[in-house]
């Protein structure tokens, strides 16, 4: 394979955009000043592709969601950008009590084939609203996908594969790996929803974590190579959760640590350690520990570095799981 | 413009069959014979017929939650046998049985009813933004006075206005949302002056009168069609009971006085418009009682199919593999 060349993430979100909208005229995307870009991943598309297919709308996430909600039904396939994915919150009862509902409860008679997008997580100090990650509340809710990427790799991947999807499908990914760059291949390729990754190979621990803090455990693995040897896995996607990937490697290291920036009470964490205490039990040689925000609501200031997940706390939590 | 005798007959059909459907589903409710609510549409089921009978194949038609939706079938020629099938957890229901009352016909571009009164501002923007770009279709948008207290609302006449969308706002006003009265609940008499602040074009009719609300929708969806953008229709009408069968018919806190519920009775669309067809001989005595023996029949046959239809009780792995396509 010859190189593969390399791309910051928000450019491999931009890529995949831009190429299953010239495959695909049914594509498009809405959102507020995407025709400008506030993050990088728009930017240059309304050239492009016409204010027809790169919309903006009023600041009214209700209205500019449902450009994308009732576009669907006609058949479009929509891609909303809510900036922030906390901002999804605007237009939360169209989103997770109708949408990712819509299809069960009307007799499975319809698809609703669309992209909710957004940015959010800590590093920048935004404060509770900008920063704090909705994956798990999302998740919440059946009928909806739910996917992070941690790579420029899996962000142009994953991306393409929630557009191809013929349900609604949650792209969230995190402010902190924006500029990550990458290998990306030029052609269009999917990352399919709902399976995890094994990025990194160990013996005596399973590290599970995304986002920012799938660095942050790669990090904690460099650090801790030669004492500790760890496997790092990836969900990818939070809902369908792929616990199977999960369950082999714990089935292989007999511990686990599960990093999550999210509240800890109901999160991807608390479900993925309920599941392995259900089915692998008997795998386990230590307690499962969860590396989480405490159930405060995430502060700005100089507060977010500690009360966020971070290296220190994924490493003491390794650690104390392989006493 | 005035409308032809044949579409005269045909909107007094609807109204006599959506009447009949209306007592239908009352009698049903009174007789533990359907699943959920109902909030019964007597008195006012004009303002649906008259919208919706002259809708085209591709518009898209949104009811809302007054009578069920059930003034709003005849245009889209909904199988109303599946409807009450859906209504009384049956198998053969247009949902199979999962959706109690938020039934749905995508196939005949009736995407869904919702719970949560005023949640079809959200969509309409999309369905608008859809049509506009097919370019043969518009959406009917249904809702009364209540749903214009949602934020939503503003918001999708905002976008209807800056986009030009095909979008008839149509909103009956009855005047009441649950115990609410709209004297307390709006600052102006009238809905439809929302409509002046997006510079929409606007009308007040009276939804009693089902041929004056046919011509109305019929022009507001010329317009449409013609890449005029959005109108603003407000048909006024009543409501002659409780806001939903069980519960008391309070307005504010007091029960609604009799003698103007008796006074709004003598508007009824029903009567209103036989006066009117006999008047102008577009139907005799005799054809509107076979009208009358028609819809009786359809009725039966109506409740016939969903009561025959089994329970819809599948496993719970069946309804797992309904949840994603």
């Amino acid at each position: 394979m010859s190189e593969v060349r390399e791309l910051p993430l928000v450019e491999a979100i931009k890529e995949a955009y831009q190429q299953e909208m010239e495959r695909d005229e049914s594509v498009f995307m809405v959102g507020q000043d995407i025709a400008g870009g506030i993050f990088p991943h728009t930017m240059g598309l309304v050239e492009q592709f016409g204010t027809d297919r790169i919309v903006d709308t009023p600041l009214a996430e209700v209205g500019m969601y449902g450009t994308a909600f009732g576009a669907a039904m006609e058949g479009f396939k929509p891609i909303v950008d809510f900036m922030f994915a906390g901002f999804f919150l605007n237009a939360a009862s169209p989103i997770l009590a109708q949408t990712a509902q819509f299809r069960f409860i009307h007799g499975s008679q319809m698809s609703l084939p669309m992209v909710i997008t957004g940015a959010c997580g800590s590093g920048m100090r935004l404060g509770n609203e900008h920063a704090m990650l909705v994956h798990n509340m999302i998740a919440q809710v059946p009928g909806i996908k739910v996917c992070m990427p941690s790579t420029p790799y899996d962000a142009k991947g994953l991306m393409i594969s929630a557009i191809r999807d013929p349900n609604p499908v949650a792209f969230i990914w995190h402010l902190g790996t924006m500029m990550d760059r990458g290998p990306v291949p030029e052609e269009a390729y999917e990352v399919p929803l709902g399976v995890a990754e094994v990025k990194r190979e160990g013996s005596d621990i399973t590290l599970v974590a995304n986002g920012i803090q799938y660095k942050n455990a790669v990090e904690v693995a460099d650090k801790l190579e030669g004492d500790i040897s760890v496997e790092i896995i990836d969900p990818r996607s939070v809902s369908p959760l792929d616990i199977d990937t999960i369950l082999k490697s714990v089935d292989k290291t007999g511990r686990l640590v599960i990093v999550d920036e999210s509240w800890d009470s109901r999160s991807t964490a608390s479900q993925i350690a309920a599941q392995v205490v259900d089915v692998g039990f008997d795998m386990l040689d230590a307690p499962i520990r969860r590396v989480c925000i405490p159930d405060i609501p995430l502060p700005g200031g100089h507060m977010e570095p500690y009360v966020a997940p971070n290296p220190d706390a994924i490493e003491a939590a390794v650690r104390d799981v392989c006493q | 413009m005035a409308l032809g005798k044949e579409q005269m007959k045909t909107l007094y059909r609807n109204l006599v069959r959506a009447d009949h459907f209306d007592k239908m589903m009352m009698n049903r409710i009174m007789q533990g014979k359907l699943i959920g609510f109902y909030h019964p549409g007597d008195g006012a089921m004009a303002a649906g017929v008259g919208a919706s009978t002259f809708l085209g194949e591709n518009d898209i038609l949104n009811p809302h939650h007054r009578a069920h939706g059930m003034a709003y079938m005849a245009g889209k020629g909904i199988d109303v046998g599946r409807y009450l099938a859906e209504h009384t957890g049956k198998a053969d229901g247009c949902c199979g049985g999962r959706s109690s009352f938020h039934w749905s016909f995508p196939e005949q571009k009736v995407y869904g009813a919702s719970g949560f009164i005023g949640w079809h501002f959200c969509p309409v923007v999309g369905w608008g933004w859809a049509s506009k770009r097919k370019g043969n279709q518009v959406v009917l948008m249904a809702s009364g006075d209540g749903s214009y207290g949602q934020g939503g609302a503003h918001e999708a006449m905002l976008s209807a206005m800056n986009w030009k969308l095909p979008i008839i706002f149509f909103c009956e006003n009855n005047g009441m949302a649950i115990h609410s009265t709209a004297d307390d609940m709006h600052p102006m008499p009238d809905i439809s002056s929302l409509a002046q602040g997006y510079g929409m074009p606007a009308v007040v009719i009276d939804g009693q009168d089902v041929f004056a609300v046919a011509e109305t929708v019929i022009a507001a969806r010329k317009h449409a069609l013609a890449g005029k953008g959005p109108t603003f229709v407000e048909a006024k009408t009543v409501r002659l009971r409780e806001h939903d069968v069980g519960t008391p018919d309070l307005a504010r806190a007091e029960p609604r006085d009799p003698e103007y519920l008796e006074e709004l009775k003598q508007r009824d669309p029903l009567v209103l418009a036989t006066k009117r067809v006999l008047a102008e001989k577009v139907l005799t005595q005799k054809q509107i009682d076979k009208i009358i023996k028609e819809a009786e029949e359809e009725v039966v046959v109506v409740e016939k199919f969903a009561d025959d239809s089994p329970i819809a009780l599948p496993s719970i792995e069946e309804l797992q593999a309904g949840v994603y396509a």
